[in-house]
């Protein structure tokens, strides 16, 4: 007996609202696409570097907020303080060695995003107050420590992050490698897989015995790996760092996530997506660069594209599931 | 009986089908002014779709509804608000942050844009003193108050709108005695003001305590309405089950003392819902809790199953202390529990089916912690053959299954885990169809029948009678009887909604 072939029948007129949404989007892309190649030096291999290598500090940590985002814990407010501060650890710590100090930047980076996933899985915190009072606490403790002054490094192996190998931001290569680590640990691992669930539904997952605390508190301890690897760059790129390393690295990151389509609610999303999302940004930018356009044109096109993908992110799954 | 030209209210050959169900079939009474009257039936009698009419939330396919002689075309709920119907519904729906009289003016379809607080002052402090919340004052907040005192608050608020007809759907059933008292008094000072009531309740006790008249329903139509004083408890039980599935319980497994128990629950106790609670499990046998809303069955469940933070007591699997309030302990000690909220706390709606056969089974299908697709899909197709489910559909989302299919999921994941020794399901077949019910039934069978413990929740005696080895019976948080042997459903339906009290303190 085959109790389950019976489709849902009405799947003809559902599909339609989301053909309206395809096509809306189709229509966009392709204005995009003429909008580009008539865009004077657009489509030239510098250029192709240039929207990449912009691409690429907030890629990675917009990677890091991905495995944030798919688990259920929304965003980390957090991001630019904690940026900013293993910015400055980096920096001072140079006279270790490049490797040494990448490790140490890494481990506390890890450290300090972790401790508030920890808080967050285990003590069911809500992430975006308890991330509000975390950028304040790292950025008092950071002030306090450094004097309120700027880090500089005391030996120049810093430099070798910005290296250009085939002529292309050695961040960008980083960028690339780690999506696609991100991307395999959530497609092919057994964490990958919980932190869907758990994203998806939290309630289920805790009834259903899943490890919802350590699970959370892992996707954030990787985040904030994430975060330590984009502050290294940074801070190499300019060469010192003080509190205000991280800029609006929060709010770009975010935008990224969401500008690839990952929902906020949790439980969908992936990391080429992300990966995607922050080309985007930055091609967009680059486009009205090109032509001129004023830097607050390029700010206030980045919310357009950010509310474009979420309202239609909702529609399609909202037509998927009628 | 009381003559049709005293009745306030009249109900005439109501009937309402959804899809093929025909829910109710041509059900009629009527209540006079003043009189308290209880409607009584088994689960799924269609007791709560003539509320829903009643009150202008379902549309009657045929039938009418009179109040005072005139017929009413209920068609939302703020039309029969309108037409002086008042409903308290079985969920409080209070709200805790506001003070008691903002609560009293919620939802009144008097109110205007300003709410003149004081002008209505004395208005409200009546309708206090109406249900006896002489001492609560206006402006205290509502979470000063108890429970009892809140679903007072919810019929001060329905009479507050002019009721005629005030309905309440079973308004005692989370509360303790001493709480249920106070809402007795409150229906009693309301009725003798003239209104009219009727009171939906599964505690036989506090009908023939309280109402004066008691119309019984059974698969959708009116059976009889009758004036207390001619019933009991065991009128009243026959009335509800008819004559026909008198039939007892048959037993199954004959193996009882070949193995010890896989679960102990001892003194397992959850404020205010369940009070020492004890019970021992043998690997193979399928046992039931029987018990209506606010007997307690649901809340052991969910403590065994370390969902209820509040919860104390010695749970033991296989004599090792599981410690409550662990949702993680209780999975790893072997229990897999399946809730009655399937869609908000069981399954993930968007996913897959594979992966939610699969989610509680994660180490088991990775290597290294990465995901093994030979054991994957080996796991799967086991799974999925267990279940009875298509195998090329393990792709699709839940939520494209019908709810009998998202059930069989649900259960299955359960199953599915080799290390489990302990299967809780609360109310495994609610909103399941026929074929679906059987198709659960047969899975827990099997489960049972490879060396699990089955428990479950019910209030459905066919299911109580032909699935379970051994049944125990609550009311009002306590054990009533544990039936290890033959039983007749009509013992079961009286224990379940009078508890243990002897035959001679029911009469009255």
């Amino acid at each position: 007996m085959n109790v389950m072939s019976a489709r849902p029948r009405s799947a003809a007129p559902i599909r339609r609202p989301g053909l309206v949404v395809d096509g809306v989007l189709l229509l966009a892309v392709l204005a995009a696409i003429v909008l580009a190649l008539t865009t004077d030096r657009f489509l030239t291999v510098a250029n192709a570097k240039a929207i990449l290598t912009s691409a690429s500090l907030v890629g990675i940590a917009a990677l890091g907020l991905t495995l944030i985002t798919i688990g259920g814990s929304a965003v980390s407010l957090a991001i630019s303080p904690s940026v900013a501060a293993v910015g400055m650890i980096f920096l001072s710590a140079q006279s270790l060695g490049l490797i040494a100090a990448l490790v140490l930047a890494v481990l506390c980076g890890t450290l300090i995003t972790g401790l508030q996933g920890a808080v967050v899985g285990y003590a069911a915190a809500n992430p975006v107050v308890l991330t509000i009072a975390a950028s304040f606490a790292i950025t008092g403790i950071a002030t306090g420590v450094s004097g309120g002054s700027t880090v500089s490094p005391t030996a120049g192996g810093y430099d070798r992050l910005n290296a250009t190998p085939g002529g292309v931001a050695l961040s960008v290569y980083v960028l690339i490698g780690l999506a696609l680590i991100v991307e395999w640990t959530l497609r092919r691992t057994g964490f990958g897989r919980s932190l869907y669930l758990i994203g998806e539904n939290r309630r289920a997952a805790r009834a259903a015995g899943l490890p919802v605390g350590r699970m959370t508190a892992v996707a954030w301890l990787g985040a904030g790996a994430l975060f330590a690897v984009t502050a290294a760059f940074t801070a190499a790129f300019n060469t010192s760092a003080n509190v205000n390393l991280g800029g609006t690295l929060t709010f770009d990151a975010i935008a990224a996530v969401l500008a690839g389509g990952t929902p906020i609610s949790g439980g969908r999303g992936s990391a080429l997506r992300t990966l995607a999302g922050a080309v985007l940004i930055a091609a967009a930018s680059d486009i009205l660069l090109l032509r001129g356009y004023s830097t607050g044109v390029q700010i206030m096109v980045k919310g357009v594209i950010v509310l474009v993908v979420v309202v239609t992110v909702h529609l399609r799954t909202r037509g998927s599931r009628a | 009986m009381s003559p049709a030209a005293e009745e306030l209210v009249r109900v005439d050959q109501l009937t309402k089908s959804f899809g093929s169900t025909r829910a109710v079939r041509g059900a009629s009474f009527g209540i006079a002014a003043g009189e308290i009257h209880a409607l009584c039936g088994h689960n799924g009698a269609g007791k709560s779709t003539v509320v829903k009419m009643l009150s202008g939330q379902e549309t009657p396919d045929s039938g009418a509804i009179r109040i005072g002689g005139g017929v009413l075309d209920l068609r939302s709920r703020q039309v029969a608000q309108r037409s002086g119907i008042a409903l308290v519904d079985q969920e409080l729906s209070v709200v805790p942050s506001l003070t008691v009289a903002e609560n009293l003016m919620l939802g009144d379809q008097r109110a205007r844009w300003l709410n003149r607080r004081r002008a209505s002052g004395p208005r409200l402090r009546s309708l206090l003193d109406n249900v006896g919340l002489g001492h609560v004052d206006l402006d205290q907040p509502l979470s000063e108050l108890g429970i009892g005192e809140r679903q007072l608050i919810e019929i001060a608020r329905a009479l507050g709108q002019d009721a005629r007809l005030l309905i309440l759907d079973e308004p005692t059933a989370t509360l303790s005695d001493v709480e249920s008292e106070y809402v007795y008094a409150a229906v009693r000072a309301v009725a003798a003001a003239g209104c009219a009531i009727l009171f939906v309740s599964h505690r036989l006790g506090e009908v023939l305590g309280l109402c004066d008249r008691v119309t019984v329903m059974r698969d959708g139509a009116v059976v009889a309405t009758t004036e207390v004083a001619d019933l009991t408890i065991d009128s009243l039980i026959v009335q509800m089950l008819g004559e026909a599935p008198h039939r007892s319980r048959k037993r199954t497994g004959g193996e009882a003392g070949k193995s010890g128990e896989v679960l102990s629950v001892g003194g397992l106790s959850v404020p205010g819902r369940v009070e020492d609670f004890s019970l021992g499990l043998r690997p193979g046998r399928v046992y039931a809790l029987a018990g209506q809303l606010g007997s307690g069955a649901s809340d052991v469940l969910r403590a065994t199953a370390g969902l209820v933070p509040a919860a104390a007591g010695d749970i033991r699997v296989d004599g090792v202390v599981v410690r409550p309030g662990h949702p993680i302990a209780a999975a790893r000690a072997g229990i897999a529990f399946v809730s009655n909220d399937r869609k908000s706390e069981g399954l993930f709606l968007d996913k897959p089916i594979s992966w939610n056969l699969l989610a509680t089974r994660l180490p088991s299908v990775t290597r290294w912690a990465v995901l093994d697709r030979q054991r994957w899909s080996a796991v799967l197709t086991d799974l999925v053959g267990l279940c009875g489910l298509d195998g090329g559909r393990t792709g699709d989302s839940v939520r494209s299954l019908s709810g009998g299919n998202q059930q069989k999921v649900f259960v299955g994941r359960g199953l599915g885990r080799s290390d489990a020794r302990v299967l809780l399901l609360d109310d495994p077949t609610r909103g399941v169809d026929v074929g679906g019910r059987a198709a659960i039934h047969r899975l827990l069978r099997d489960a049972a029948d490879r060396g699990m413990a089955v428990l479950f929740s019910s209030t459905d005696l066919e299911e109580l009678l032909d699935l379970a080895d051994v049944v125990v019976t609550m009311h009002k948080g306590v054990v009533v009887q544990r039936h290890d042997g033959d039983v007749a459903g009509s013992v079961l339906l009286r224990e379940m909604t009078h508890g243990a009290a002897a035959p001679a303190e029911e009469r009255r």
